[in-house]
């Protein structure tokens, strides 16, 4: 939407009303966490679970006695999908109701906005998604992978013998940065890889956008142009993945003739979709649902129970990688909390390096000395008739993240 | 790469030997190893590549027992039916079933333990090219064939021209006969016999598309295409006719696109177009009306399932209309009754009520339903696309949008136009106090007129359910668009509505391949305010006297 939206007013609106959205939890014996994730707008419908997903790791660490000592509070918020609100929230947070951390963001724009809010602040924001790299705050630890440990051992899957050896590439993103840093940084890899500029096309939409038909048109006659295999690098992100994926399946297009490498689709995306005519469309996350390890298994079981003990008005048996690195994040400043033995946040902050924690991904999460970068696996999952993701390949053990691109 | 990225190494190294020994004895046209051939499907991607491109190409020549058979294993593997236990293959009837039938042996064994293969893109592909062949030459009925075949032209740049041969030469269904003969001739652009090479240029351009443009262009670099001027000009022709074909195509593709789009944007806007044009109530709501008549679909739907034979579900999208306006309707005058009525020419007041209406609806919709993407299952009448002309796509889901469009304007305008409602409504809007003197009873035409506009909000939220996602806040996405629709068309009148919609969809739809998704919004924006510039009143202003 453009212009003075209903959005745009909103969120003046709601700015207005900040400190109601925030519900306060008051006791001496307590630390208290703080949630970045809107539960209204086009995020809500993934964003909204990771709320529940911070409480119900407070909830297991909290019957097991807490951090230090102290039980945990977790506060909870809803920026609504608008990126300024995300950095008053986090602000009041920081500053009145004193968190100890901040766990939240998706969109990397959210996290651009609240990422000079905890620099001032010396907080610390735990930021659960993949993202594009190309930044190292010490106050904040970047749980999901940069492009070098996700997106690229995605494309070279799609462009080597085994994938569908892919030549022509078509990016359609939503208009902000993640997408167009990504898109960026793709290109030079291309370009890198002698890859012809006549090989990609480029195309962006606004946020919340859903009339993919003529995207859709236009991806088709690509495709029918000569040069190689095509396929769709799709960075679109919220309502606008499933509403993409529609259209594509309903204009006939399958995953044999051009796969889509959806970079931020998750299993909660194909909720409500006829994934029949999807079959073979990729991700690429640190965690899949399907993922075979023990701590999964847990996960899983522990998710559904949640859900059902507190009539969580999401699915029980979705669970998709931001849950886990969310649920990660918390498990990571409690280890770090317990090795400081406080909860400032300099002392957790030097606890960092060398921490370690079997995830349910399989992988043991390590974190290094020289950033604040959390070791992942990877994994490419391709889309089932059920909508999910099978796993297609993952990657042997977790590689050593690159924060800064080589690349763009 | 297959499931399991440890499995390399020497068991691999065994399978690919197995598959091959497999394929020469095949090509051979001796019977098939079906051992080898399902052990080989277990294998890594590119085992399974060899021995599915190896059946495919088999396919042309071996028993048709042994093709249906690979067909079978084939079209199990797609549905991941096919599991792996020891160095064997069992067909499950379905994914997840305890037992199932080993593929070579046919004995009946227990499954646990067993890892069903993960097809990569590339082998999945080719599986469907193969299964695809085993159904057109080994199907029983018709319609098993046709959908082989169908499968066989999307892919026919991979299929062996003898494969085709045989199925045409055993092809018993005339109709079916003549289209494989015409994709057997098209198969054969690179053909050594120079006749045939025309036949098949001429054959591809007989189905035009941007992928026979594509073919047809690669001839261009063929050494005949300089040496030989028949060649050369029947190629020309062919590729003349086919970028013509694909042009025409495109144009209708983008008039398709608009008409759809701007079919949704009247169906969000009419409703509007009716409050706001008699009450000038700016109604922020108007889109959790929309919403609300998508959760009311939904609601039918779940009634179809638990109550109705499982036959008659399809229906329930028809069966959703009345529920819907009448769901959208009730909430709409419940609305006005309480709280709109005590804030009649206080605009302000009214818009700052009806958003607190729509966060109160779009809240409490997420706590008793959720906030996920609703589940539907879309009857055939609204899925999937036929081709129609070159790559110009008729998708269902828009046509039964832009047919809800046209059937709601129409009953619309009639109701505006020759009911007693109708003509109290357009008394109101043009002149409400001269209106109330001749004995209207305006507030009740307010409330009608309400319920009517909301219901029709409710009406849009079916025709969109097929193409959007269905979640608490889907009607937000449409409020501004439906107001630009209404401000541009004119206030109060569905003419102008409707003008709006199309001018409005088709801009967007003829800048979006131009400029992008975004500029088209800001150029359609920044044309809009230029025009209200000019001519504030919108298109088609109803007269009237304040």
């Amino acid at each position: 939407m453009v212009g003075f939206t209903r959005r745009g007013f909103l969120g003046t609106a709601a700015t207005l009303s900040a400190p109601a959205l925030i519900r306060p939890a008051w006791a001496a014996d307590t630390v208290k966490l703080g949630c970045l994730f809107s539960s209204s707008g086009t995020m809500a419908n993934i964003e909204g679970r990771l709320n529940y997903v911070v409480r119900m790791a407070a909830d297991g660490l909290n019957a097991k006695g807490g951090v230090n000592g102290r039980r945990i509070e977790v506060v909870t918020s809803d920026p609504a999908s608008d990126w300024p609100l995300y950095a008053q929230i986090g602000r009041q947070m920081l500053q009145q109701e004193k968190v100890a951390a901040l766990f939240g963001c998706w969109t990397s724009v959210s996290r651009k906005s609240v990422l000079p809010v905890v620099e001032q602040n010396d907080g610390l924001l735990f930021y659960p998604l993949h993202f594009e790299g190309d930044e190292n705050s010490k106050n904040v630890v970047y749980v999901n992978s940069p492009p070098a440990s996700s997106v690229l051992p995605a494309v070279d899957y799609l462009m080597g013998a085994e994938g569908v050896g892919a030549k022509r590439f078509f990016m359609v993103g939503s208009d902000y940065v993640w997408p167009r840093t990504i898109n960026k940084q793709l290109k030079a890899y291309w370009t890198s890889k002698g890859v012809p500029e006549t090989a990609w096309r480029e195309e962006y939409v606004p946020l919340g956008f859903s009339n993919f038909q003529t995207l859709v048109n236009q991806i088709r006659s690509f495709a029918a142009q000569p040069g190689g295999q095509p396929i769709v690098v799709l960075t679109v992100v919220g309502s606008s993945i499933p509403d993409f994926l529609r259209e594509f399946a309903n204009q006939g297009i399958r995953a044999t003739d051009v796969p889509i490498l959806g970079l931020d689709m998750v299993e909660a995306d194909l909720e409500g979709l006829d994934t029949a005519p999807l079959v073979g469309h990729l991700n690429c996350w640190a965690y899949l649902q399907a993922a075979k390890a023990e701590a999964n298994t847990t996960f899983l079981s522990e998710w559904a129970a949640y859900v059902k003990a507190k009539g969580v008005p999401f699915s029980a048996d979705t669970v998709i990688d931001p849950m886990v690195s969310a649920y990660d994040s918390v498990q990571l400043w409690a280890l770090a909390a317990a090795k400081a033995g406080s909860f400032d946040v300099p002392e957790v902050r030097k606890a960092f390096p060398g921490l370690r924690f079997a995830d349910p991904s399989g992988y043991t999460l390590t974190m290094g000395g020289e950033n604040n970068y959390v070791a992942r696996g990877v994994f490419i999952g391709s889309v089932n008739e059920k909508q999910g993701f099978d796993i297609l390949w993952q990657s042997p053990d977790a590689p050593k993240p690159v924060p800064f691109s080589p690349y763009g | 790469m297959a499931e399991g990225p440890g499995r390399f190494g020497l068991v691999a190294l065994l399978l690919w030997a197995a598959s091959l020994v497999a394929s020469p004895a095949l090509a051979a046209g001796a019977p098939l190893d079906r051992g080898a051939f399902t052990t080989a499907l277990c294998g890594d991607g590119a085992v399974q590549g060899t021995a599915v491109e190896g059946i495919l190409h088999a396919s042309a020549e071996a028993e048709s027992g042994d093709v249906a058979w690979a067909g079978t294993v084939l079209r199990a593997l797609l549905e991941r039916r096919l599991t792996c236990l020891g160095g064997s293959a069992l067909l499950l009837d379905r994914a997840g079933a305890a037992d199932g039938r080993d593929a070579a042996t046919g004995a009946v064994r227990p499954v646990a333990g067993g890892r069903a293969p993960v097809l990569g893109l590339r082998q999945r592909a080719l599986a469907e090219t193969a299964s695809g062949a085993a159904s057109l030459l080994t199907g029983s009925g018709v319609a098993a064939r046709r959908a082989g075949l169908a499968t066989l032209e999307r892919r026919i740049t991979s299929v062996p021209e003898a494969l085709l041969l045989r199925a045409a030469s055993a092809e018993t269904d005339p109709g079916l006969k003549v289209s494989l003969a015409a994709l057997a001739q098209s198969a054969a652009l690179s053909s050594a016999d120079p006749a045939r090479r025309l036949g098949a240029i001429r054959a591809v351009s007989e189905s035009p598309s941007g992928a026979a443009f594509s073919r047809l262009s690669a001839l261009k670099a063929d050494p005949a295409y300089g040496s030989d001027p028949a060649f050369r000009g029947t190629l020309d022709a062919a590729l003349a006719r086919v970028a013509r074909a694909v042009s025409i195509g495109d144009g209708l593709a983008v008039l398709y696109n608009g008409l759809s789009f701007a079919s949704i944007l009247f169906m969000a806007a009419a409703g509007l177009a009716i409050i706001f044009g008699l009450m000038g109530v700016i109604n922020l709501a108007q889109g959790e009306f929309i919403m609300i008549g998508a959760y009311a679909t939904y609601g039918v739907q779940e009634a179809f399932r638990r109550l109705a034979p499982p036959a008659w579900l399809d229906a329930y999208l028809l069966a959703a209309i009345p529920v819907a306006f009448l769901a959208a309707a009730g909430v709409g005058i419940a609305i006005e009754a309480l709280i709109l009525r005590h804030l009649y020419r206080r605009p302000l007041m009214s818009l700052l009520a009806t958003w607190a209406v729509s966060l109160l609806l779009i809240n409490g919709v997420r706590v008793a339903v959720g906030s996920q993407n609703l589940q539907f299952a879309m009857p055939p009448y609204v899925s999937g696309g036929v081709p129609l002309y070159a790559d110009f796509v008729v998708t269902w889901n828009r046509l039964f949008a832009i047919a809800f469009a046209a059937v709601t304007l129409v009953l619309t305008l009639v109701i505006l136009k020759r009911t007693p409602l109708g003509l109290d409504i357009r008394a109101v809007t043009q002149n409400r106090d001269m209106a109330a003197c001749l004995g209207i009873r305006t507030r009740r035409v307010d409330r009608l007129a309400f319920g009517f506009g909301s219901g029709l909000a409710g009406l849009a939220g079916v025709a969109l359910c097929p193409i959007y996602s269905v979640n608490p806040g889907m009607g937000a996405t449409f409020i501004v668009d439906s107001f630009m629709v209404v401000v541009l068309g004119g206030v109060g009148t569905v003419v102008g509505t409707l003008v709006a919609a199309l001018g409005i969809g088709g801009a967007n739809v003829l800048i979006e391949p131009l400029y992008g998704a975004v500029a088209a919004k800001v150029i359609v924006l920044a044309g809009i305010i230029l025009f209200l510039q000019r001519r504030p009143e919108g298109l088609f202003a109803v007269r009237r006297r304040r």
